[in-house]
This record gives structure tokens, sequence and C-alpha cells, in this order.
């Protein structure tokens, strides 16, 4: 037996470290990779608790609306900072909480860097770093308007539901209600109870709710068929109040009612099903899909606050039966009001959709301001000629037709009602529109789960919250 | 000027240096007296200046890098536990002290012993078998494993003794088996495989590490010994079916143990995913990868991050808490001592005399490597975690003795080689 010369041994235990060295060369490289690439994701993840034991040492910013009302506070304790919310569950789904148990939602988690004053580039200097660290963070100003986000919370009363109101021209959001809510003061202790609760008071229905949007989807549909030029102002479409569509499937209108030869506006103004159906069908679903892509909904928003995507069907894989549902928003279409308010705004803002901003300037604590957001473009998915088509018919929805709850004295007012089919039970009451009709000053989408019809549920809400902001 | 040994000289200076700055930082930034730590700060120093003394009167040739790197790693460790669990420290500085001890020891065995210990190879693997036993037996479950015997005031780990003796076993009973090893017998579905005794250890480690699993919920050390079987059954015999059986042995185990033990699938399914269940099962993990992140290029400064977040951030996820004090920086400086150190092992194996020494220095070489792998990669979700140290830097006795006493082996056994 001869012996296997050292050499050899010494050739496997070479490959054996190499092996062994490549291996923690490729971990090193990974490491690095997490400490520095996705360190920024992690920092800002809501459960990494460093934020609130930073707030231990640095007072958080407060948080203002556009009048200087107090939002949030910090109170000094002996452990720390214990956040105020002076408008407790009112605010709480735009704000958030801050809780070193809990971790944080809302503006507090998404702008936590910004409200500890941690985002200064100098922090990235390591211990030397913190020598320019001031013992308070910096303030947030908010585009919302506290006595009109009180005026929604209290209008949608104890109904599930949420409203967007914002400025169609600017974007800024003036009101984001969401109910039921919570009370963030308490969050700690009530936790339980709160995150169990089966009507979700944690969820932002504003943002992160997804409906269907019923009616309201046809001021889209009605775009497209004048983009696409399925029909003009004239064309006449006869309504018997029953689409029949082969082999089985019939679309019908609320009782059957006929509306007999209605032309576009008129079919809007009285949300015809038969002609909106029929619109889908003839548009197709390739040209669907392109139009709800033109608005962006199947865009991220990133606009610093989190939102739920819409969730589209494949509309070039829908039967004929579905498709024809989409056009009057029913079937597997679902969308947050955020976007559909985005929705109404396009139209008040001749076809240009601004992107969404609660936040307007940050400010350190004694008042300079560090970084002001302006008015951003987001997209402009329509011709300003036929938003302004779009716009007129939407003014006639509400002076003769299911929108006429939301008229109120003196103003021109636009809109839209929805009465959204849902699995829940009752049907979901829908309003969109926008008021005053010539110089949009606000754009608002209501919605009341299981509330019923939208024009006499939603739309008087709606006009509250308008008449609010525009007086 | 190697028989002066001043390059080791030099080092440990700067490492001392590194220590006692360390103590003093970690010091002022807790506010805890400083006199009575630098108390514990000169009783290092002094013993391994006089390590280092011993090594040089008796002219020991051994590596001049272990013992600065060690003292390094050590200081690094002892800064973070001050830091983090002070009412720790002093034990640490005892066992640190005691592992220089060792290691001096260790380094100053003659090379003609190496010799008679290759000749005890079943000692060796009977030693390695009744501490695991041992273990399996009387083991007491601190922080979720089964690995600690209670010896009085003392708790040991038997297993961080095992991993040396393993490696001598396997070096021993390889350096004359190796030939055989390497020799194919007979063919079977057409590949050849040796005869099924010269499998023996091989399978007798694969079932030690399965009694590991199943008695201890020592996923750590199973995987560190499998391991270093494996590898050593290659360095041996240049035989990559060793590796390939052993790997499917290694997986078939995994898939047995995942649908068995809840314990296992537990730490795939977090490494799978730790979002899953933030809060939950994924905890230890995530809030290892906020440390990380937290860090930056130079660090938050020791004692301005927030490390004790992590539950036992002081034993296995020490590493992550250097991450976030000192950075990148600071975590890339032990990682780089650590591939220095892994390098030099290397160099010792493959400068050795006889096959014994060869092998038993490249087993200690990828012994180091493994663990630092399977806990660095553990805390980064690089790889599964499994509970194990981080050499000479977590805190525990008997990892740092051990691998103190490793170090010292290895520094004997580069003895004659260098003079070569």
């Amino acid at each position: 037996m001869m012996l296997r010369p050292l050499d050899d041994m010494r050739g496997f235990i070479r490959k054996t470290a190499y092996v062994l060295l490549a291996a923690m060369v490729s971990l090193l490289a990974y490491l690095t990779y997490i400490q520095l690439y996705s360190a920024k994701d992690l920092a800002e993840n809501s459960l990494n608790r460093r934020n609130m034991a930073a707030a231990q040492k640095i007072k958080p910013g407060l948080i203002f609306d556009r009048n200087g009302e107090v939002l949030a506070d910090s109170r000094k304790t002996k452990d720390g900072f214990q956040r105020q919310y002076p408008y407790g569950a009112i605010m709480a789904p735009v704000i958030g909480y801050s809780s070193l148990q809990r971790g944080s939602t809302g503006l507090e988690s998404a702008w936590a860097q910004q409200l500890l004053g941690l985002d200064n580039p100098l922090s990235q200097l390591g211990p030397v770093g913190t020598l320019w660290q001031t013992g308070a963070g910096n303030n947030l100003v908010l585009n919302i308007d506290a006595a009109l986000q009180q005026a929604a919370y209290e209008a949608l009363g104890s109904r599930k539901g949420a409203v967007v109101a914002f400025n169609p021209k600017t974007g800024a959001i003036l009101a984001l209600v969401s109910r039921p809510s919570f009370s963030p003061a308490s969050l700690d202790d009530n936790w339980t109870a709160v995150s169990n609760d089966p009507n979700s008071p944690l969820l932002n229905r504003a943002t992160q709710g997804l409906y269907p949007p019923g009616s309201i989807i046809k001021v889209l549909v009605a775009e497209a068929a004048l983009r696409e030029k399925k029909a003009d102002l004239n064309t006449l479409f006869e309504c018997s109040g029953d689409l029949f569509i082969p082999p089985d499937y019939h679309l019908t209108e609320d009782k059957k009612r006929a509306h007999g030869k209605i032309n576009l506006a008129e079919a809007l103004t009285v949300s015809c099903n038969v002609t909106f159906g029929t619109l889908a069908l003839e548009l197709g679903g390739r040209t669907m899909q392109e139009t709800f892509r033109r608005y962006g909904f199947e865009k991220e928003l990133g606009a610093g606050f989190s939102t739920e995507r819409s969730h589209l069907p494949d509309f070039t894989a829908l039967g004929r039966g579905d498709l024809a549902q989409t056009g009057i928003g029913q079937g597997e279409l679902l969308v947050t009001p955020l976007r559909m308010a985005m929705l109404a705004g396009v139209f008040a803002n001749d076809g240009v959709m601004m992107l969404p901003r609660l936040v307007n300037r940050i400010e350190t604590a004694d008042g300079q301001i560090l970084r002001s957001f302006a008015p951003e473009i987001w997209l402009k998915p329509v011709e300003s000629e036929q938003a302004r088509q779009i716009r007129k018919m939407m003014v006639q929805v509400v002076e003769e037709g299911t929108g006429a709850s939301a008229r109120f004295g003196g103003v021109k007012v636009a809109g839209k009602t929805g009465t959204a089919e849902n699995a829940q039970g009752q049907p979901h009451a829908w309003f969109i529109g926008f008021a005053p009709a010539d110089n949009p000053q606000i754009a608002i989408a209501v919605i009341v789960e299981n509330g019923g019809g939208g024009g006499s549920v939603a739309a008087p809400i709606a006009r509250r919250i308008m008449s609010m902001a525009i007086q | 000027m190697a028989l002066k040994r001043g390059c080791e000289r030099g080092l440990l200076a700067a490492a001392l240096l590194v220590l006692l700055n360390g103590f003093a930082v970690a010091c002022l930034a807790s506010g805890k007296s400083l006199p009575q730590i630098m108390q514990s700060a000169l009783v290092i120093a002094t013993i391994a200046v006089s390590a280092h003394a011993v090594l040089t009167l008796r002219k020991s040739r051994g590596d001049q890098l272990f013992l600065p790197i060690a003292v390094c790693l050590s200081g690094f460790g002892l800064t973070m536990l001050l830091r983090l669990k002070p009412e720790l420290f002093q034990a640490q500085v005892v066992w640190c002290s005691l592992g220089l001890a060792v290691f001096t020891v260790m380094a100053l065995l003659p090379g003609r012993w190496f010799l008679k210990m290759s000749l005890f190879k079943y000692s060796w693997g009977v030693l390695t078998i009744g501490l695991v036993m041992a273990t399996a037996l009387f083991g007491v479950d601190i922080g979720g494993h089964r690995s600690w015997i209670i010896l009085g005031p003392l708790r040991l780990q038997p297993s961080e003794i095992a991993k040396l003796t393993l490696v001598m076993f396997m070096a021993a009973y390889l350096c004359e088996r190796h030939v055989v090893l390497a020799q194919t017998d007979r063919k079977l579905f057409g590949i050849s495989v040796p005869q099924l005794r010269y499998l023996a250890p091989l399978l007798a480690v694969w079932g030690m590490t399965l009694l590991m699993v199943v008695a201890q919920v020592d996923l750590g050390t199973a995987l560190l010994f499998f391991s270093i079987t494996l590898a050593m059954l290659y360095m041996a015999s240049g035989r990559k079916i060793y590796v390939i059986a052993g790997i499917a042995l290694f997986l078939l185990g995994v898939v047995v143990c995942y649908y068995g033990y809840y314990h296992i699938r537990t730490r795939v399914d977090i490494w799978l995913n730790p979002w899953a269940d933030p809060n939950g099962r994924g905890y230890q993990i995530v809030q290892s990868l906020f440390a990380l992140a937290a860090g930056g290029l130079f660090g938050k400064g020791l004692g301005l991050g927030r490390p004790e977040l992590i539950p036992e951030v002081h034993t296995d996820f020490i590493f992550a808490a250097i991450a976030e004090e000192l950075g990148v920086a600071g975590s890339m400086a032990v990682f780089l001592l650590y591939l220095l150190l892994i390098v030099r092992a290397f160099r010792v194996a493959l400068r050795g005399r006889d096959s014994f020494r060869m092998l038993a220095a490249a087993g200690f070489a990828t012994a180091l490597a493994l663990q630092v792998l399977l806990i660095v990669g553990g805390i980064s979700k690089f790889l599964p975690l499994t509970g194990i140290t981080l050499p000479f830097v977590s805190y525990g006795g008997s990892s740092m003795v051990a691998n103190y006493a490793l170090l010292g082996l290895l520094t004997a056994m580069g003895e004659e080689g260098e003079s070569s």
C-alpha cells in the first residue's frame, strides 16, 4: 500500500481553505450591503424601535395643521417624552401613533426621522455626528385643515367610512377621515381590544380601504368613450332597463326602470347602467385596461404616506358579462377613496392630476423652514378640453340628477354618486365631486360602508364638508 | 529576527492599546469606576505580555500573529460586554486570563508530543463521545439549548472542549487511514465506495450530531461538528464523494427534523422570512438586522446605540452590537481579524511536517472559519440562525478557554514548520 504523498493533501487543504475564505468574503460583502445599502429601509421600518428610543432623549417635533393648530405634541416624562394628540381619534388615521411597545404608524412612522431630526447627513459621521444633534426634532406643518377634518369626522357620524378632501389645484390634502378610529393616547392600554376589533379601527380606510367603486367610475368610462370616439355629446343610447349579454347575462337598471333614448350626459346624470355597460363592451378589455393605467391605478403613489394599490382585474381576460360590470364599477374592481378623490380632482383641474400631499413643510423647533414641498404634477391622464366636457356632465349630475343632495346655496357643484353592490350586505354609498365647479377649491370622495344610496347618504355628507371648506 | 518574536511584541502592544482604549471609552460612557476596570485591563495585559515573554524565552517558532489577534478580538468582546452586561465583565476577564494561560501551556507543547497524541486516536474519540454523552445526559437548559453542565459554581459547555478533541480524533484517525480512504475498493451503482468500516467515523459523527440535535437542541454545535468532520475527510482523502454523501445525510436529517421537530421548522421558517412574524418568532433576527443597519459607516458610538433591544445580545448576537455601535468600520475590522487568523491557521496546516499536524491544524482552521461563518451568517440572515459563540468575542468561559487552547495548539504545531 503506497502512502499518498503529503503534497496531495496540501492541495486538498488549500482547496478547502479557498472555499472557506471565499465563503467568508461573500459574507463580508453581504454584511456591508446590509449595513450600508439596506440600512435606510431598515431604519425607517415601523417595527424598528430605535426611533422611538431616540424619542426618549430627543424631543420629537410637533405636528401642526395648516392654521397652526397643534395636532401632536410631546410632553416630558421621567423616562423620555410622551406623545400627546389633542385631536385624538379624529386625527389618528393621519398622524398614526408612536409607542415604544407597538412601534409607529401613519406620519409618526413615515416621518419619524424628520420629527427626530435624525435625517441630518451629519449623523453618518457616527459618534462625532451626535455632537451636532440638538435636543429637539423638527416640526411638521401639514396641509390638513383641522376644523374641516373634525367636521368631516362628525359628518360621517357613527357610520363606517372615509372622507378624502383635497385641493385639486395643489394636491394639498385638507381632510383625511376614516371611521371607526381609535384613541392613540390610550392605545398601549387597549391594544388587544383595538387590534382585535372586527371593525378594524387601525385600518386607514381613506388610503388603504379597498372598495368596489360602483357608479362613480362612470365618469372615467365616459371620458374613455369620448376619447376613443365611441360616443360624442350627441350620440343617443337606447336604455330598455335591461342589457342582455348572451348567453345568459343581464345587466339591469335599478328596479328595471327604462331610461329610453338618452345621450352621454343624460346617461351620467341618471347613472344609466345599460349605457355604461354597453360602453365598456364597445371599448373592449384592452382599452379599459389602458384607461385605468392612464389614470395611474396600477402605479404606486409615493406620496410619503402608506397607500394601498387598487385591485384591477385582467380586463383582457374578462368575459363580456364581467367586462360590462367593470363599466359600472362592479366586479373584481377595487379602489381606495383616495384614488377616487384624485379621479374627481382630474376633472376639477383641467385634466391634471396633482400628487396628493399631507405635509406642507418641515420647520426647525424655532420655526425656521428646512424644506417645503411645492405642488407636484403626478399625471396628465386626459386633455383639458375633454376634462371640461366631463366636468360639465358632473355639474349636470348635481343640478338635475342623482347628486342633487350635494347642492348648496349659490355655488355650482360637480359630482357623481355611486351605490356599490358588495358581498358584505347593504351597498356602499359613494360620492365624488368638487366645488365651485368653475374654480374648484376642493375635490372630495366620500364613502359610507353599507350606507345605502350614494345620492341619499354620501352626497349630503360631501355637501356639508364642501360648503364648510368654501365658506 | 523570528526568534525574538518582535512582530508579536509590536502587534501585541497595538492589540492591548485597542483593549485599553475600548475599556476606557466603555467605562466613561457608562459612568463606571475607571480604576477598577483599568485593574482588569492590567491583569489581562500582564498575562498576555507574560505569554509573549515565555514564548520568547522558550524560543518558540510558532506563528506570531495568533496571540495579538486573539487579544485584540478579546478586547473587542470585553469592551462590548462592559457596555452591554457589565455584571458579567469580571467573570469574563477571569476566563480570558485563564484562556491566555492555557494558550501559553499549549503553545509550548514539544513537537514530539504530537506523535504520541496521534497514537491515542481512540482515546480522543472516546473522550469526544463521552463529553457529548455527558451533556446529553446531565445537560441543563440555558437559553433554549441543553448544552451546559453545572459543576458547583461553574457552568461549562463540554461541547467547546469536544470541538478540540473531535479535531484531534479525526486527525489521528485520518493520518493513518487517509491512504485507505482515498482508495476505491468496490463499485456500487457505478460509483466507487470505500469499505464501510472506513466510513465509520463519518457515520459515528453523524449519529453524534443527531443526538445533539435531538437531546440538546443544539443545532449550531451539531452543524459545526458535522461540517468539521466532512471537511477533514475531504482534506485527508481528496474525495468529494464524502462531502456529497455528507451533505446528503445532512439534508436527510434536516428534512426529517423539519417535519418531526417544531424547533427546527421554526428556525428554517424564520430564516426564510423573519418578517412573517416580526414580533414573535422572528423577533431576534429582525432586531439584529435593525442593529446592523443602525450603525452606518462609523457606528453610533460606544454606548450610544440600542443593541440591547436584541435578546441575548452579549452571546450569540454580539457581532450585531459591534456593527451598530462601531459601524462598518468596526465590524469589518473584527471580520478582517478573523480572516487573517484563519489564513494564518491554514498556513500552519500547509507547512505541517507530518500528516497528523497538517490535518489537525487544518481541522482547527476549519473550525474557526465555520464558527465565524455560522454565527455572523446567522445573525445577518445569510444563513439560518444556529446558536454558536463568536470565538474570543462572545460571552462564555468554555468557548473562550477552548478557543485559546486551539490557538495554543496551532502555535505549537507551527513550531517546526517555520524552521524548514
